[in-house]
């Protein structure tokens, strides 16, 4: 058997498209059998773990299912649990939470990773460059139980830093986990620590394929630093700019549950339960699968309808988008 | 000219400035929380918590952590998946891009779109929850390795680089007699070794540092990986009565904050020891997806 495979790879190999030409669809599904034997497994992931939820996200949305009840049980509602979402104050409550934690996110965290860029590009000492790299590469690592437990080092109120630095200077001690007004500062501050360095690499690998003589150029021109960065560099992380954009606007209703659940409490839950946290805490937690369920797709379908349209307006502005 | 010249070197000056205290402000946090660590109960009150350089260090602290099962348990719980979860999600990501990356495969681009369609959409945390629990994988280590068996970034990332080689080297292969499997071990593989070792060690990162799967899919507290074990050990809500509190009850000569302090440097340690290897291949994986994809 496998004799004749070969045989056949010998003969495309040697007359080319014209004997593949004439095989049927049939004929080329048997040939490539050994392929799709492998893919099996593969598909078979995709099917459990990926398309299974999902099938079930648009049934148990649909449906009122409660404990001790199957799926195929429990009763259809149409979109009754769409309604309470937008009803409850408290989920749109959430609904605001994540929307304006997320943009929180974006504003602050965009432009930073962008001019540590640049300034990673101009600095003139490549050594000094590669150390400080590794430096600021390195909370990127960390999980956010990890970065939680730091940031209890410096705001906990009776051993952390910033509180040890307030009562020098005289001043009280403050309780910033409990605090409504910190939450969000702190909680956004932590995730650019986190992911400053890190996400310079998007550009810094797009800068890398910058012609240098391009610099030297505009320098013989008289162009100072600012100039260069106008004309050369920015220009040439645009449609990098515009990629990761259109990405963290698809996230605009995920704000990072995970840290969440880690960093915030019952005092500070008014400003800081998001779709994530409230899905998992009353949804899976007290049992309100649909509603849980109606929510998260809810949050994935906007994504997804928000990176389409801004894929297309970069595509149409900026002439790249992401696909 | 001299003008010019003085506009570059203040440029200079300013990005080395700025550049530099980023760096500082990145490993700061690590050395405060590692000097935390190794000061005594005595010397905290004495300097009123305000301690960054501890004059008498003691490895107190690590001693009582090490000395509690727990986390011993946890250790291996995280090592375990965070060498078993790689190694199955590299075999499927390059079998699963080895294939899709031929190109005159029959029904290759719908595979392509379902793939891509699952980094778009996912079923949401309630639905994977009930089918994790359909497939009875609640408090089996299973429920931390199947869900992300597969990569499916990686995974396009291996067919890109898999595409781009060259046709020669493939039909020479295949009219030697190469069948598919031998193809991919003794071929694509070694070839596409930096991109594997990248995406294994980008799955080795993300197995190490979840905590969430277990918190969802294991109820049984002895099966914890070492994230969650920090977590109910730092966090303020943590419930009383959780077996970390006896481990974290200060003692005549350390304080709570330094065993928290403690669990934070050992969930940071295996993470720096690999660093190295980490920032090798992370970055050349980075730039090879950015600039590829």
């Amino acid at each position: 058997m496998a004799r004749k495979w070969q045989s056949a790879a010998k003969v495309k190999a040697g007359v080319g498209g014209s004997v593949s030409a004439d095989k049927t669809l049939l004929q080329s599904i048997v040939k490539h059998r050994t392929l799709y034997l492998m893919f099996l497994p593969v598909a078979a992931y995709y099917v459990i773990f990926r398309y299974w939820p999902i099938a079930l996200a648009w049934i148990v949305a649909f449906k009122d299912l409660r404990l001790g009840m199957s799926v195929l049980d429990s009763e259809w509602v149409g979109w009754a649990n769409f309604k309470v979402m937008f009803d409850d104050p408290e989920i749109v409550n959430v609904l605001m939470n994540t929307v304006e934690i997320s943009l929180l996110r974006l504003i602050v965290g965009f432009v930073p990773p962008i001019v540590l860029a640049i300034m990673f590009h101009d600095l003139a000492s490549k050594r000094l460059r590669s150390w400080l790299q590794s430096a600021v590469y390195i909370p990127h690592f960390f999980s956010w139980v990890i970065i939680f437990g730091i940031v209890f080092a410096f705001f906990s109120t009776g051993s952390g830093f910033v509180n040890n630095v307030l009562e020098r200077f005289g001043l009280e001690r403050y309780e910033f986990f409990l605090s409504e007004g910190w939450f969000r500062p702190i909680l956004v501050g932590s995730a650019l620590w986190k992911e400053i360095g890190w996400s310079t690499i998007i550009y810094l690998a797009a800068l890398s394929t910058v012609d240098p003589q391009l610099y030297e150029a505009a320098r013989i021109d008289g162009a100072g630093p600012l100039r260069r960065i106008v004309s050369i560099t920015l220009p040439g992380i645009l449609s990098v700019i515009t990629f990761v954009l259109c990405l963290s606007l698809g996230n605009i209703l995920f704000a990072g549950g995970e840290q969440i659940l880690l960093f915030y409490n019952k005092a500070v839950l008014d400003t800081a339960d998001v779709i994530e946290t409230w899905v998992y805490r009353e949804g899976l937690g007290r049992l309100q699968f649909s509603i849980g369920t109606a929510v998260g797709i809810f949050q994935s379908f906007i994504g997804m309808v928000v990176i389409v349209i801004s894929n297309a307006l970069a595509k149409r502005y900026t002439g790249r988008g992401i696909w | 000219m001299h003008y010019k010249s003085a506009s570059e070197r203040t440029y200079q000056i300013v990005i080395h400035l700025i550049v530099i205290s980023v760096a500082i402000s990145a490993v700061f946090p690590l050395l405060y929380v590692i000097g935390m660590s190794l000061t005594t109960k005595a010397e905290m009150i004495a300097r009123n918590y305000f301690v960054i350089i501890p004059l008498e260090p003691t490895l107190e602290a690590y001693k009582r952590l090490l000395a509690s099962p727990v986390i011993w348990n946890s250790f291996v719980v995280s090592t375990g998946r965070a060498v078993v979860g790689p190694l199955l999600t590299l075999l499927l990501t390059t079998i699963g891009a080895y294939v899709l990356a031929q190109r005159t495969l029959p029904g290759r681009g719908i595979f392509l779109f379902f793939i891509l369609a699952t980094i778009l959409f996912n079923g949401g945390l309630i639905p994977t929850y009930l089918v994790i629990k359909n497939l009875g994988l609640i408090d089996s280590y299973w429920s931390l390795i199947l869900p992300i068996m597969v990569d499916s970034f990686g995974l396009l990332v291996i067919k890109i680089f898999i595409e781009n080689l060259p046709d020669g080297l493939t039909e020479s292969a295949k009219i030697d007699g190469a069948g598919e499997w031998s193809m991919l071990l003794r071929i694509i593989i070694p070839l596409a070794a930096p991109a594997l070792a990248a995406i294994g060690l980008f799955n080795l990162v993300a197995h190490w540092n979840s905590w969430f799967d277990a918190l969802l899919y294991l109820n049984d507290k002895q099966m914890y990986p070492l994230q969650m074990v920090l977590k109910n050990m730092l966090t303020i809500d943590s419930v009383s009565g959780d077996s970390m509190n006896a481990v974290l009850k200060s003692s005549q000569s350390i304080s709570t904050e330094t065993l928290k302090m403690a669990a934070v440097v050992i969930g940071i340690i295996p993470v720096l020891c690999v660093y190295p290897f980490l920032q090798k291949h992370f970055v050349k994986g980075m730039y090879m997806g950015s600039v590829k994809g």
